[in-house]
């Protein structure tokens, strides 16, 4: 069982390797990393903070885009090539089945997140600065905020097309990032049945701010342990929700 | 143990399943009806039918792609839905589609990994595979660089990766140039050579013909025929066909003979019967002036079974799967 699991998991990171679109994401987002010289030669002061805002936010929005196409496509399109008929046929649950394309696929974003780590680490360092606990915190929150938003791509791509689980992902990924919002707006408001809808959506919708470490990164503020790691067990859960949702849907799917 | 005792490689029973479709799901079409097959250990067991038959919808129950919505299906006595049922089964779908950025290698490795095998006997399964299908030479190249029939080899390596106990192949010749199909012929008669239970479905009636033990003829999601291949053809080489002139269909009818196939040739008429009425009718037709052109004992084919099952099919309702 272990042994197929895994089978699985290693055969989605080596399709996220040999995607040329993963391989163009990388080096863009390292070239924009190296990039943040040139940034930084036309800053005057906060030499420390523009590098890491540049450098965490060049990193977050291409693994984020990179995230939403392998979690959106790599489900969905197995099922509609129908190459998902010669893989659950075999001695595998449909359910380790998806659960291990989802591992492969965090496996994935962690080699990336280390990769490009390194690079941002020679770029702060390069420029003079030293690698802080908040940018720490900030690399590893942005794994978890990056499981998030693959359990719902996956979640979407379980029962629907490449193309609406991308629409919803990314629609997800931004009102995720304004749920807060959505919240706040919701209790100004007069209408009860707005101020439901508001509440509903608050709590339906992952917190991705909370998730969020970049902006302590960039005025390197500290967080406590215990902020953080109940910051990564709401991830956690959040993306085990997914996931079990797109199981229960998987398993009940005929492959047509 | 009794024979009775040892559970058979497949078998349906009351098979039903119909698919919802529609933005609404409010169109139903009824796929299969009431399906009841028993493949015995060691055969080629042939599924023929129209595109619409419910052929590959079988198949698919049978490899837990499709849930059935009634009846049972089981695999050596278990259900689909177990992974040791499917354990034992190798399964080549109707137009494979491998994985494209692996080489033909890696991907008969991953099947093989996924049936448990690892270490040297992977290794060693994997090599001997790929030279049973003629791809040893092709294997490490990717597979999106290969042509229809190579992918339809390696999808074969991959179903039988395992050694399995029970092949299905849905539509395993469709496609193939004469080339191909003989090789893929080659290969399921090696199969069977070697004890393996094979199960396909096809609409291509010469690979039933060369290859099957017994066939099950599915119309409209029905089981309309069934038996051994050999039965079914003696069970129509009875036939005799005439063709006749000087005498018209209608008066032959007067004669108080039924033919039920006839056809107007300009000035003759080709009649098929039964060789026991060929005799007396004979006899009338030449006491009514009428004159034998020819008689010729017919050799019946699968091709005309399966016509004949078709026809019988339409005159008592639909074809391609019903729909509501």
């Amino acid at each position: 069982m272990i042994r197929s699991f895994l089978a699985v998991a290693f055969n989605s990171f080596r399709e996220a390797l040999r995607h040329r679109i993963s391989v163009v994401v990388v080096a863009f987002s390292v070239a924009l990393l190296f990039a943040t010289s040139l940034v930084a030669d036309v800053t005057v002061i906060t030499l420390d903070r523009v590098v890491t805002d540049f450098g965490l936010g060049a990193m977050s929005i291409s693994l984020v885009m990179l995230t939403i196409f392998l979690s959106c496509s790599q489900l969905s399109r197995e099922i509609e090539r129908k190459t998902i008929f010669l893989i659950v046929s075999k001695p595998i649950s449909r359910g380790e089945f998806l659960v291990a394309r989802f591992a492969g696929n965090m496996f994935t974003l962690a080699v990336l997140i280390l990769l490009m780590s390194a690079v941002f680490v020679a770029e702060v360092v390069l420029n003079g600065g030293s690698v802080t606990e908040a940018q720490l915190v900030a690399l590893v929150m942005l794994w978890f905020e990056l499981m998030v938003i693959s359990s719902v791509g996956f979640l979407v791509s379980s029962f629907s097309s490449q193309l609406v689980s991308a629409v919803v992902t990314t629609g997800v990924y931004i009102s995720g990032h304004l749920s807060d919002d959505i919240y706040s707006l919701s209790t100004r408001t007069k209408v009860p049945s707005l101020r439901a809808l508001g509440h509903t959506l608050y709590y339906m919708l992952p917190n991705l701010e909370r998730l969020n470490y970049r902006p302590k990164a960039s005025y390197v503020l500290s967080s406590t342990f215990s902020e953080v790691f109940g910051s990564a067990a709401y991830g956690t859960a959040y993306a085990a929700l997914m996931v079990t949702f797109a199981v229960l849907l998987f398993a009940r799917r005929d492959f047509k | 143990m009794t024979s009775t005792s040892v559970p058979l490689p497949v078998e349906t029973r009351a098979l039903s399943k119909t698919y919802r479709l529609g933005f609404w799901m409010n169109r139903q079409v009824r796929a299969l009806q009431g399906l009841d097959l028993r493949v015995e250990a060691g055969q080629v067991y042939g599924i023929l039918g129209p595109n619409g038959a419910g052929k590959s919808t079988t198949l698919k129950i049978l490899m837990n792609l499709v849930r059935p919505t009634g009846g049972e299906a089981l695999l050596f006595g278990l259900p689909p839905s177990l992974r040791e049922a499917r354990r034992l089964v190798g399964f080549l779908p109707e137009n494979p589609a491998p994985y494209e950025y692996l080489t033909g290698r890696e991907f008969v490795s991953l099947a093989g990994r996924l049936i448990g095998l690892a270490g040297h006997e992977l290794d060693t399964r994997v090599t001997e595979v790929l030279r049973d299908v003629e791809m040893e030479r092709s294997a490490d190249l990717q597979i999106r660089r290969y042509s229809k029939g190579m992918i339809q080899r390696i999808g074969f390596a991959q179903a039988i990766v395992g050694r399995p106990r029970l092949l299905i192949l849905d539509e395993p010749t469709s496609g193939l140039d004469p080339v191909g199909r003989r090789q893929l012929r080659d290969h399921i008669l090696a199969e069977r050579a070697r004890g393996t239970t094979v199960i396909f479905c096809t609409h291509i009636i010469p690979d039933v013909e060369a290859l099957c033990d017994r066939v099950a003829v599915l119309v409209g999601g029905k089981l309309v025929r069934e038996g051994s291949v050999q039965d079914l053809l003696t069970a129509g080489a009875s036939l005799v066909e005439l063709v006749l002139s000087g005498i018209t269909l209608e008066r032959l009818r007067t004669l108080g003979h039924d033919v039920p196939y006839s056809q107007s040739l300009q000035d003759r008429l080709l009649i098929r019967i039964t060789e026991v009425d060929s005799q007396p009718l004979l006899k009338k037709v030449i006491e009514a002036g009428g004159r034998v052109n020819s008689l010729n004992s017919v050799k019946y084919s699968l091709e005309d079974l399966f016509f004949s099952a078709l026809q019988g099919a339409k005159s008592s309702g639909s074809v391609g799967g019903e729909i509501t």
